[in-house]
């Protein structure tokens, strides 16, 4: 964890000239190895007159290159612990540092185009666009960053060939099998080259062995361009792709 | 990038079919509408507009082309004599009675009598026979519109009007207007004659001819055409100032009159005006509904969309989209149906609806208006989706 030190020279970022101000937001101060910190984390909601605390002084750092395994039973708050990871939802109290910026601390305007460059998402149902074809839902995320069409098709299309499904681009997500929908999902998520990937459940809506095939491409995936991977989960199958794990029990996080 | 808008809009095609028909329909009823209104201000001065008399002569007390008090027939060659004057003609216009004989049977109409081949009565209007022929005595021309009110069958037949026969001699199209009963054209000479004969007498098989007007018979208009460069506000403030107890109106003035009287006094305009916005309400109502239900549909992905960073501006363009695409879809068959029924009804009923090119812009711009503002409502429904949603199964 980074001390307060380190941490206001995180809120203070230097650039290049080369930099040009739309990537100032994407721009990273200097950051040893720690790619996501959370710092004092609560998350707390209000039922009638209780307050329900979701999340209990979360202090957690995950270090960049790591593929990260959050566990913990169902309504322990790893969603939540996700949601304020991924600048999704505003702690009630403490701060998230991502790749050194306190995104804590941005607009929500800021947060999206933080998340637009730096951040890719697998989620448990997969949420590809029903109406789009394998290529575009990856082409989507491509676009979102800027990038046209001719140059996004060929970007897209590589990728689906990195997660074998080279013959697949033009089927619609509903032609697509669990597991080749949740390959679409990870090329997408790893499309613009984002530096986090957050995983929610990703093996949720899939067969053991499907599964773990799908886990092994993204560790393989991950590992070769050295992005940092944050897996929540209760599937104790995949447990072998992690470098690390983390439990969390009624908002309380404990690492192995 | 691939149009999320559109592919998600023809994603669901029995629905997406619902909503065009919704469309379709509100377009269709402002088209309607307002080509309605359009078409019956436009009908109600055709004969001015149609006509190439550059200044009608009229009593003061005119109000508009079919009400108006009569002016001696010497008003003609006193018209005559104003410098400035290349061509004038009487003309009258009156309501009167068509009798069906042998059937005991009446039907109202519109009678006018002019100069056959006149500048009233241009020969471009007639389809069949002549208004040359109009100088038989009691011979009439009819729209082709009327024939099927006025139950004559083909030119030669003859019923009577007032208690004196009407000769079919020719065919005319494209005369009737909405406000006129059925339209009769025919002689200056007979008009007078038809004007003062009995309503209740029994027809008189062989009348004598009519005779031609005295100085003090009356008649409604006096239509002038000013000689080659002549202005046309000085000449009629010189027939004003010559001619006694007479007012003057330039074509245009004369159409605008007219049109403006039935305007404001008819109340059609207001009815017709009140179902363009009923149509513009349905539309608005249909759209908003189904993009609400389309966005309510989809609001997994807008959350995932959100999550991936998009912008909201990004989010509303993919609404606004839908509702362009929906706006166009709508548009183009609407459009084309109500050509299909203007063209029918002019055909068949003689009456006009008024699509020009640019009421079909000005349609196109309220359908695309009516699509985007229904938006509003699914707009709103996606600025307050949490992103958070998308890791909920």
């Amino acid at each position: 964890m980074p001390n307060s030190a380190n941490i206001d020279e995180f809120n203070q970022p230097k650039f290049s000239q080369a930099e040009s101000s739309q990537s100032r937001l994407a721009a990273v101060v200097p950051q040893p190895d720690m790619a996501i910190v959370a710092e004092g984390v609560e998350v707390s909601l209000s039922a009638g007159q209780q307050q329900l605390q979701i999340l209990k002084q979360i202090n957690w750092s995950i270090r960049a290159g790591d593929i990260q395994l959050l566990m913990g039973p169902s309504g322990s708050g790893k969603t939540t612990l996700l949601s304020v990871l991924a600048g999704l939802l505003t702690p009630t109290v403490g701060t998230v540092y991502l790749l050194g910026q306190n995104i804590t601390k941005m607009s929500r305007s800021q947060q999206a185009r933080f998340r637009r460059d730096h951040i890719g998402f697998i989620f448990q149902d997969f949420n590809l666009f029903p109406a789009l074809s394998a290529i575009e839902n990856v082409e989507t995320t491509l676009n979102l960053k800027g990038i046209h069409r001719r140059q996004s098709r060929q970007q897209a299309q590589a990728l689906l060939d990195q997660v074998g499904l080279a013959d697949k681009g033009h089927q619609l997500p509903r032609q697509l099998s669990g597991g080749e929908k949740q390959r679409v999902a990870i090329a997408r998520a790893l499309a613009g080259q984002p530096q986090l990937i957050l995983a929610d459940e990703p093996t949720a809506a899939l067969d053991s062995q499907s599964g773990h095939a799908v886990m092994e491409l993204l560790r393989q995936l991950a590992k070769d361009a050295g992005r940092t991977v944050l897996i929540v989960t209760h599937d104790p199958r995949i447990v072998d792709v992690a470098d690390r794990i983390a439990h969390l029990d009624d908002g309380v996080l404990q690492e192995d | 990038m691939a149009s999320i808008a559109r592919k998600n809009l023809l994603e669901d095609i029995p629905r997406f079919l619902v909503a065009q028909i919704g469309i379709l329909f509100a377009v269709s009823l402002v088209t309607i509408q307002t080509g309605m209104q359009a078409g019956f201000t436009r009908s109600t001065s055709k004969l001015i507009d149609e006509s190439p008399a550059d200044i009608w002569v009229s009593s003061p007390s005119m109000e508009h082309l079919g009400l108006t008090l009569p002016i001696p027939y010497d008003r003609l060659s006193q018209v005559r004599r104003v410098a400035g004057v290349d061509r004038a003609e009487a003309a009258t216009i009156r309501l009167t009675v068509w009798r069906r004989v042998r059937v005991n049977q009446v039907t109202s109409i519109t009678l006018i009598g002019g100069e056959p081949n006149g500048l009233l009565l241009p020969s471009s209007k007639i389809t069949q026979g002549s208004f040359s022929d109009l100088r038989q005595p009691y011979a009439i021309v009819a729209d082709s519109a009327s024939l099927k009110t006025i139950q004559i069958q083909q030119l030669g037949d003859t019923e009577a009007i007032g208690s004196l026969p009407a000769k079919l001699v020719g065919l005319a199209k494209g005369t009737q207007s909405i406000v006129f009963d059925n339209i009769i054209f025919t002689s200056l000479e007979s008009a007078n004659a038809y004007a003062t004969s009995s309503l209740t007498a029994t027809p008189i098989a062989s009348p004598p001819a009519p005779k031609a007007l005295t100085p003090t018979d009356p008649v409604s208009f006096v239509l002038v055409q000013a000689q080659p460069g002549e202005d046309l506000a000085s000449l009629k403030q010189r027939l004003e100032s010559t001619v006694p107890g007479i007012r003057a109106y330039t074509r245009a003035e004369m159409s605008s009159r007219t049109q403006t009287y039935w305007q404001e006094r008819s109340g059609i305009g207001f009815i017709l005006g009140m179902g363009a916005v009923v149509g513009i309400i349905v539309g608005v109502v249909i759209v908003g509904q189904i993009l609400y239900a389309s966005v309510s549909d989809h609001i997994k992905e807008f959350g995932t969309l959100k999550a991936m960073g998009a912008s909201d501006w990004f989010i509303y363009s993919v609404i606004v989209e839908q509702a362009l695409w929906m706006a166009i879809l709508g548009y183009v068959p609407g459009m084309g149906m109500c050509l299909g029924v203007a063209a029918w009804t002019a055909a068949t009923q003689g009456i006009t609806i008024l699509i020009t090119p640019v009421s079909a812009i000005v349609v196109l711009g309220t359908t695309v208006l009516m699509c985007v503002s229904s938006a509003f409502f699914a707009i709103q429904k996606v600025t307050r989706v949490d992103p958070a949603i998308v890791f909920k199964a």
